[in-house]
């Protein structure tokens, strides 16, 4: 470990004062000179206390980064930065943490702090976690920035609502076929679009999120347009409703008192037992072929090409698969919430899931289990900074973006192994 | 009949708003392949900066018209050019070997943070301004409809236009234009030439920042209101342009630009005004779906 | 032994560059056929042409395969390789550089297991038809990744291996593809006098043993005239050669094309004997 050199000081010193300075430049008008809108008109107060300090802020925070840049060993790997021993005894942990986790997950409703509160956060991380599974089958193994994830979860949403309103069927029906929409609109959307390379189809997706979104705000017979759709059927277990009444209900049928907790129990290992599928089927399918294929061709399309993959029909079933989880995802949150708007699918549900998927490490279950709980549970706990969540998240975003390109967790274990002799 | 010249006037001053914008889209991407997804949020920061530039000036008792607007609007592209500057550095040159998604990733998580960021310094509501350049010509009146062309919507072409020119000839004939086309075709032979590329993708990133900048006044003025969040539609909308057009092409910037704003307005005028931001939406799936290379630009072929 | 591919008045142009002008040649079966010639004379263009990846303005990619002809020139790149099994390698590598060299062996047989999954569902649920297609998969891999001594690299990333492995590695994969007819794209770049010799083995292995036809494109004479069975020599686009090597490199207009155009002065005596394959090797 090198010590900071006397004459490596003055051009950090250098770096850092016009760093500030530019920060200066920067902040003056957005920071320092805001408009408020008074009654006679826009009024402009000035507050250059919040400059000099966000100011200082990057001026100290640059110099801390150039002393942690210049003291770093020179030889620092950037092939394979998740290789130092820190990190590597933490892959092993994770190894077991998984288990741990999931058993964790499963005995949450039993612990004494497991408030109505606490059950709902912890829904919240999970169908993030869910959504965020989805996601990974569609960017991080089959490489397909898809920016407009949030239209399989508003279909699905959608979906379910108007068959649970309109046909009375149970929620085991609903379910499973608001998933078949999903898949199918997965196709539809996919179809035309997935020949176009990264950039192009990112912006496409988006396209087809924001129309998608825009249709179920205007198109008020059918969806409700703004009032969105209420009085969807809250789930039952198995016929048992989670009422109050003595009959037929689930309170009365195990001889409980009734709480409402029964219902969110409920739905929290309904949400979880979803999650796990979604899981389990994305492992299940990296290991067969068409798993493969997914990565494969996020590796090197033109390759696949010549070994016989038709792209298209990889990329379809990827989209689609992943569609069929955004949508299952969504038919519980109609569920859960009993009614649903258009405002809850905006572009920015979908950047949240990207970032979830990104920052947990492209491809990785795990990485995507850290980041929700992360970055849903951490900002639900800090309630009261609301509007700076979403601007964390995009610092987050740049941030890991380019310490770790890719991703916080990315760690790639082959999907199979033979035994070699004397292997290196 | 005098409706429809109306929206081709109103059509047109709003695509060399949208061509402004739609140049800074293009030349990223002719130089170093990648989306400024953030682009847009730079065109809502320098709405702001000129809101927040006009303001100051009328508070320490400056009003005389033209003077103002001209200050602002220096003051404003130097500003913007600055956070165009910031914006590449951070969040796209880190990034530059890295694979094709990383910067895309990025620019979005940029993006972000700057609709934020202004949201939380400049407050979440509207900002509304008073007309500040009133008054045109009548070009047509008869009777039930008068056909307007306000000043405004002069000085915005004539200004769009005059731009363009001074862009283009900066482009094809200086030595300035010169790196930076030579950077569009091989990186690494015009670092090898002695060009300095990171400069020069630096360059391309301020120039395009710039007439976002003007671009953004033109906005404030015109439409007398802006938000934080009025960088994600029109920067979908510059983006679709430039992709319409053929990204990489900077006539087929200004194309694409005018076209959009004439498809919107007219969309508005005589169809349904609840659906054209799906109208601008759609123009851009058709467009990457049957013809991604745009009406002027150029099939790329990929190396094998 | 029978025509495996027949070229016809091949033509392709990019724009006002013509790259490939009026080329007809033919390669036969259990014969290693190569391509060469200086530098731009559209050699992988044919390649590119061959498997799909350009389409050619004019000409006919005739590709044998008992009573069936495929018309190479119509068919779409991934369809080139998956019926009329044709298999490449790329001039600048393409593997799969985060996935193992044994997955990225699977990923050639990717049409035969997907198959055998029953798209996916029998795979899904664990069916043994499926499983043991995998099994039969994986022991092609590793016949390969014998044949390619990287049997000890199989759970590597590709992406670890050095350049001469990863050149063989791209080999085996096609050659997992069961090819009717492989097309080799300057294999032996950047090897050493020791490797490019194991590449000949490797290449007269699998043209004797299995049988198949190999187009290869190369500059390094020492392989080419070593091992090929027949000639085709490329200029500026056209063809100004064809013939078996002793043809070849005693063709004047090869000499000219390689060497320039004085034919007066005597061949340095250098080059006479590169031309001649005698570079030292081995």
């Amino acid at each position: 470990m090198s010590v900071l050199k006397s004459e490596n000081l003055p051009p950090i010193i250098k770096d850092s004062f016009i760093t500030g300075l530019i920060t200066l430049i920067l902040a003056i008008p957005i920071v320092g000179l805001p408009t408020i809108n008074a009654t006679e008109g826009l009024q402009i107060e000035p507050r250059w206390s919040v400059v000099i300090w966000m100011v200082l802020a990057v001026f100290l925070g640059r110099l801390v980064l150039n002393f942690w840049w210049h003291r770093e060993q020179p030889s620092s790997s950037s092939t394979s930065p998740l290789n130092t021993p820190f990190l590597q005894s933490l892959q092993q942990l994770l190894k077991f943490i998984i288990p741990i986790g999931v058993l964790f997950a499963l005995i949450l409703p039993t612990m004494p702090f497991a408030s109505r509160y606490v059950m709902d956060v912890a829904i919240l991380v999970i169908t993030y976690i869910m959504l965020g599974w989805g996601l990974n089958i569609v960017v991080g193994l089959a490489g397909l920035l898809d920016l407009g994830y949030v239209a399989f979860y508003a279909i699905g949403a959608y979906s379910y609502a108007l068959l649970a309103n309109y046909f009375d069927w149970s929620f085991w029906i609903c379910l499973p076929l608001a998933g078949v929409f999903a898949a199918i609109s997965g196709i539809l959307l996919g179809f035309p679009v997935l020949r176009l390379r990264g950039d192009y189809l990112a912006i496409v997706t988006l396209g087809f999120g924001e129309i998608i979104r825009v249709i179920l705000l205007n198109w008020y017979e059918f969806t409700g347009g703004p009032d969105g759709i209420s009085g969807i059927p809250r789930p039952s277990f198995f016929g048992l409703e989670f009422k109050r009444s003595s009959e037929g209900t689930f309170s009365s049928f195990f001889g409980l008192d009734y709480s409402s907790m029964h219902r969110i129990i409920f739905l929290y290992y309904l949400i979880l037992a979803l999650a796990l599928l979604t899981n389990f089927v994305t492992l299940r399918l990296r290991k067969l072929p068409v798993g493969r294929a997914w990565e494969a061709l996020r590796e090197d399309e033109i390759a696949c090409r010549s070994l016989g993959i038709n792209p298209t029909n990889t990329k379809l079933t990827a989209f689609a698969i992943g569609a069929t989880f955004g949508g299952l995802a969504g038919s519980f949150f109609a569920t859960r919430q009993g009614f649903i708007s258009p405002e809850s699918f905006t572009f920015i549900e979908s950047a949240v899931i990207l970032a979830i998927v990104v920052l947990g490490g492209m491809g990785s279950q795990i990485g995507v289990v850290l980041a929700s709980v992360v970055l849903i549970g951490g900002t639900e706990l800090f309630r009261e900074l609301e509007e700076y969540r979403m601007l964390a998240f995009g610092a987050l975003m740049v941030g890991i973006m380019v310490w770790k390109p890719r991703g916080l967790l990315a760690h790639r274990e082959p999907t199979i192994r033979i035994e070699t002799e004397g292997s290196s | 009949m005098e409706y429809f010249i109306q929206q081709l006037i109103n059509g047109v001053t709003l695509g060399s708003i949208y061509g402004l914008i739609a140049i800074g889209y293009t030349m990223v991407y002719g130089i170093i392949g990648m989306i400024n997804f953030a682009h847009g949020d730079i065109f809502m920061i320098s709405a702001f900066i000129a809101l927040i530039g006009l303001l100051v000036l009328f508070g320490v008792g400056i009003t005389w018209l033209p003077l103002v607007l001209i200050v602002v609007l220096i003051l404003s592209m130097f500003l913007t050019a600055a956070w165009g500057w910031v914006v590449e550095r951070i969040a796209y040159r880190p990034l530059r070997g890295s694979f094709r998604l990383a910067p895309l990733i990025s620019a979005i998580g940029m993006s972000l943070f700057l609709q934020n960021f202004v949201q939380i310094a400049q407050g979440a509501r509207i900002k509304p301004l008073p007309p500040l350049v009133s008054g045109g010509f009548v070009l047509m009146d008869s009777g039930d409809f008068t056909v307007n062309l306000s000043y405004l919507q002069i000085v915005i072409v004539v200004l769009t236009l005059s731009l363009m020119t001074g862009f283009s000839l900066l482009i094809s004939k200086t030595a300035l234009g010169r790196q930076q086309r030579a950077c569009e075709q091989d990186r690494t032979m015009a670092a090898l030439v002695g060009i300095n590329v990171d400069r020069t993708i630096s360059l391309a990133f301020v120039l395009g920042a710039a007439l976002a900048s003007v671009a953004g006044l033109m906005f404030l003025l015109y439409y007398g209101v802006i938000d934080f969040f009025i960088g994600f539609l029109a920067g979908i909308k510059a983006f679709t342009a430039a992709v319409l057009g053929g990204i990489g092409s900077l006539p087929g910037a200004m194309l694409g630009g005018l076209l959009i704003g004439l498809i919107e307005t007219f969309w508005s005028a005589y169809f349904t005004i609840e659906y054209k931001d799906v109208a601008a939406f759609s123009i851009l799936v058709l467009v990457l779906i049957f013809r991604p290379t745009g009406l002027l630009g150029q099939p790329e072929v990929e190396k094998v | 032994m029978s025509n495996l591919l027949t070229v016809n008045h091949l033509t392709m142009r990019f724009g006002g560059l013509t790259a490939i002008d009026d080329v007809s040649f033919s390669a036969r079966n259990k014969e290693i056929t190569a391509i060469i010639g200086p530098n731009g004379a559209g050699k992988t263009t044919v390649f590119n042409c061959l498997t799909g990846f350009y389409k050619p303005n004019v000409g006919e990619l005739l590709l044998h395969d008992g009573s069936l002809t495929h018309r190479l020139e119509r068919l779409e790149d991934f369809v080139v390789a998956q019926k009329a099994r044709v298999a490449r390698t790329f001039q600048n590598i393409r593997l799969f550089p985060a996935m193992s060299v044994l997955e990225n062996l699977l990923v050639a047989q990717h049409n035969k297991l997907m198959l055998a999954s029953g798209w996916t569902i029998k795979g899904l649920i664990g069916l043994h038809s499926y499983i043991n297609q995998e099994t039969q998969a994986i022991g092609l891999a590793k016949y390969w990744l014998d044949k390619t001594n990287l049997m000890n690299r199989a759970n590597d990333n590709a992406s670890d291996l050095p350049y001469g492995d990863q050149r063989r590695l791209e080999i085996a994969r096609a050659m997992c593809t069961d090819p009717r007819m492989l097309c080799l794209d300057e294999p032996a770049a950047g090897m050493n006098p020791k490797e490019s010799a194991e590449l000949n083995s490797l290449l007269q292995f699998i043209r004797d043993e299995h049988k198949i036809g190999v187009l290869l494109i190369e500059h390094d004479m020492s392989v080419v005239m070593e091992i090929s069975d027949h000639i085709i020599v490329l200029d500026y686009g056209r063809k100004i050669a064809e013939g078996s090597p002793e043809q070849v490199r005693n063709d004047p207009a090869v000499i000219k094309a390689y060497l320039g155009e004085d034919e007066d002065e005597e061949l340095p005596p250098k080059v006479a004997a590169d031309l001649q394959g005698e570079t030292s090797h081995g």
